[in-house]
């Protein structure tokens, strides 16, 4: 029996099949907000932490962000829409790289290399919405690159 | 017992340790058969046995090799192309690829070289592209030189390297590529260039680098393709440092996440008078001021680029910028075109002033000195135009491409555009066109060939909005309406019947009557994806030899056999999403589509509807059986066969029992 069991569990960790989905990583807790963020990337996870959560304004506020590139960046496109309670606080799309036009460093990086970004953003909206006793929770929408915040009880 | 478990171990863990095998040699995904394969990010420790010996191109990144030896790759003896990047690669020993004789590319972006052997090189016949992005290195001595006099591209970008100094023995001949970006040049002196001014046609990229001193002669008589110090902090180091070089392109602009960049004085720009140099890119620089002292040595360009530049107006009495063609002022802040000052740039073929952050006014008559312009982009620039084209565009008469799309309103009059003959391509895409009944806004045009109307909300009911259009080849028209959703007999595509390109897509259409594109005898690429068509109505196209035919997204489930028949030669179809029925009734497809695979797009999409039990499935997978089938008829003639030969023998025997009683 015990001969059998082991097998079994030998069996069972060889076939056994990790699925491949990111965690979700806490970027601020703090009493009056929470920020969390999951990749939708079907091949990696990503990097990105806030400094200073409790100073956070819309004006202006530091990120430190990394991430190994699995394609060139010969086009890059930023698409944020920011739903909160149903309602579209934010939408922003804007085009960041394209042939002839590198708007910043980054534009025409390799295949497999490191980028690491440490400064500051800016989410150009006039201020944050107050909302209360709200969890949100994020799941992907489409294999890349888009989020849906769904929404949850608290 | 005992001996029984044992047993059941051993076959599980065999059985196990098969499918592993097996599993790791077959992951690789085939590009093209024998030729093409891609390994990327599978967690493989080696080159999977599996592969075919005469494999050309081969995606191995995100593996994990941390050393290559002169056993790794001999069994690819035809590899012509091998992308290491990411894995993990730390020591390169001697003779990786000496059974690699046809290589000529070799990628190691992004592995953290610990060493190279001097002979990590040896073994290709012609290595011409060497990338070395992101590896850790700090001087470009690191690199072994042996076997690379053919090499072409040299890319060391995102490294440590703080001397641009090459080593005696540097490959120069073939040379046409060094990437030397995002590194640690801080000076350059005249040793550090030397070897450089054995190369041809060099494009060598010093971007990102914090270059803050460069030896007064470094670059003496040398001549370069392109040279590239984007992001540089003060541009009369740069400018300074290179006088009296040849080059054709030279990059001298800026981005958005560099800080603390010294907006450009007139002096800073003196030292281009020195410069042989055709096109300037100063993207993102500002100007402290912009005056015509400026401009006293730009005069010899041929195309500068003042993209994000901060330009409110341009100095009207600017002179010697005769022999300019192109001119970038895109993202900047113009309110009216005048203020371009055109009559500055009388040679001008190309200018572009899109993407304007301010509205912008096009005034009249204020290009009217660019009697040789060819190419005009005022896309997304915020224009509202009242009284569309003629005084705007008045002496454009050598106008082949213009783009006025992604702006407010355009209102066309009558002859919109008499004033641009010559135009071959007309963009007027996503803006919210107004046309009259009456005017035909198009209508001298005969050499437009391409015409994008995409989201205007035009009437395409006018029936005469295409007049005088009879070359044009390409007509987009996605997202315009038509009448109650349905292309009639009799529409405005009689007016072009040149057409071979036709896009409706997301025309909220609902049906397409049966003629309805037959005078369009060249027609031979239709886009009618997105819509809420019911039906398939190839009938309404003259002729359906080597045709696309994209039915995307729409509502159809049946489609009768005969409406596919007809196309005929190399054509394609796409039926992809739409709720077609997997049932006898539509057979006729079925069949169809199973005989026809190699005409079909988007096989992936194409689906049962998923109301009915072979819900989502691919139509390629079904197999139904209608009717009685080949089988059926078989046993019915037999049993027939048998039924015939039954009564004969009881006829026979009936009638010899007769006889005998008589």
């Amino acid at each position: 029996m015990k001969m059998l069991n082991a097998a079994s569990f030998i069996l069972v960790l060889l076939y056994a099949h990790v699925s491949k989905e990111w965690p979700t990583h806490t970027v601020c807790k703090e009493h009056n907000l929470e920020i969390y963020y999951k990749s939708c990337d079907p091949v990696q996870d990503f990097a990105l932490s806030i400094d200073g959560c409790s100073r956070i304004t819309v004006r202006a506020f530091t990120i430190r962000a990394a991430l190994v590139l699995r394609h060139s960046i010969k086009k890059l496109f930023l698409n944020v829409d920011l739903i909160i309670n149903g309602k579209s606080i934010l939408n922003y799309s804007s085009t960041l790289c394209e042939p002839g036009r590198p708007r910043f460093t980054f534009c025409g990086r390799m295949k497999g290399e490191h980028i690491y970004y440490e400064g500051p953003v800016s989410l150009g909206i006039h201020e944050l919405p107050q909302v209360s006793s709200l969890f949100s929770f994020l799941k992907c929408k489409s294999p890349v690159g888009l989020w849906e915040e769904g929404r949850g009880a608290k | 017992m005992a001996c029984c478990i044992y047993c059941l171990i051993l076959m599980g863990l065999f059985c196990v340790s098969c499918k592993t095998s097996e599993h790791v040699d077959m992951v690789c995904t085939e590009i093209t058969a024998n030729k093409n394969y891609c390994c990327e990010d599978l967690g493989l420790t080696e080159i999977p046995k599996a592969l075919p010996a005469i494999t050309e191109i081969l995606d191995f990144s995100f593996n994990f090799l941390p050393s290559l030896h002169n056993s790794t790759f001999n069994m690819l003896k035809s590899l012509v192309y091998l992308d290491l990047t990411r894995c993990q690669i730390n020591w390169v020993y001697e003779n990786v690829f000496q059974s690699n004789a046809k290589l000529n590319t070799i990628v190691l972006t992004g592995n953290l070289l610990l060493f190279l052997a001097e002979t990590a090189f040896a073994g290709p016949y012609s290595l011409k592209h060497l990338v070395l992005t992101q590896t850790g290195l700090t001087s470009i001595m690191f690199i072994p030189l042996h076997n690379l006099d053919n090499l072409e591209t040299l890319l060391i970008g995102s490294n440590h390297i703080s001397s641009l100094e090459l080593p005696p023995n540097f490959p120069t001949r073939e040379l046409r590529y060094l990437d030397l970006q995002m590194n640690n040049i801080e000076s350059i002196s005249t040793r550090d260039t030397k070897i450089l001014k054995q190369t041809q046609n060099l494009t060598l990229s010093l971007k990102g680098n914090a270059i803050v001193h460069i030896e007064p002669g470094a670059f003496n008589s040398s001549s370069f393709y392109s040279l590239d110090f984007g992001g540089c902090i003060d541009i009369s180091v740069i400018l300074a440092g290179i006088q009296n070089i040849q080059t054709v392109i030279l990059w001298l602009g800026t981005f958005q996440d560099v800080e603390g960049t010294l907006p450009i004085s007139p002096v800073m720009l003196q030292d281009l008078c020195s410069i042989s140099v055709e096109n300037v890119n100063l993207q993102m620089r500002h100007f402290r001021p912009l005056s015509t002292a400026t401009f006293l040595c730009l005069t010899k360009l041929r195309n500068l680029d003042l993209t994000h530049a901060g330009l409110t107006a341009i100095p009207p009495n600017i002179s010697g910028m005769k022999m300019l063609k192109e001119l970038n002022l895109n993202e900047n802040s113009f309110q009216h075109i005048c203020n371009i000052s055109s009559a500055v740039f009388p040679s001008l073929t190309h200018l572009s002033v899109r993407m304007n952050l301010e509205e912008l006014n096009l005034g009249s008559g204020c290009l009217e000195a660019l009697t040789q312009l060819q190419y005009l982009d005022l896309s997304n620039s915020q224009i509202e135009n009242s009284d569309c084209c003629n005084e705007q565009l008045k002496g454009l008469s050598n106008l082949q491409y213009l783009n006025l799309s992604y702006n407010k309103q355009h209102w066309l009059k009558n002859g919109a555009f008499n004033e641009c003959a010559k135009l071959e391509v007309l963009d007027l895409a996503f803006t919210h066109l107004h046309i009259s009944a009456s005017q035909g806004s198009f209508h001298n045009l005969h050499l437009l060939q391409i015409l994008n109307l995409s989201h205007t909300f035009i009437n395409t009911g006018i029936q005469h909005l295409l007049t005088g259009l009879q070359n044009l080849v390409l007509l987009n028209l996605d997202s315009n309406s038509f009448d109650s959703g349905i292309i009639l007999n009799d529409n405005l595509f009689q007016e072009v019947p040149s057409l071979k390109e036709l896009i409706l897509s997301s025309c909220e259409l609902i049906s397409v009557q049966s003629r309805a594109f037959h005078s369009l005898r060249d027609l031979k690429h239709v886009d009618l994806s997105h819509n809420k068509l019911t039906a398939l109505s190839t009938e309404a196209f003259s002729n359906l030899k080597n045709m696309y035919l994209n039915f995307a997204n729409n509502r159809i489930h049946f489609i009768p056999r005969d409406m596919l028949t007809s196309l005929s030669g190399k054509s394609i179809i796409n039926l992809s999403y739409n709720p077609l029925e997997c049932s006898c009734s539509n057979i006729g497809l079925l069949t169809w589509y199973k005989q026809n695979l190699d005409k079909i797009e988007a096989p992936e999409g194409t689906v049962c509807c998923e109301h009915k039990s072979l819900a989502g499935m691919k139509l390629s997978a079904v197999t139904l059986s209608c009717g009685m089938g080949t089988a059926g008829a078989v046993f019915l003639a037999l049993a027939v066969i048998i039924v015939i030969v039954a009564s004969l023998i009881l006829t026979v025997r009936f009638l010899k029992r007769q006889y005998h009683q008589i």
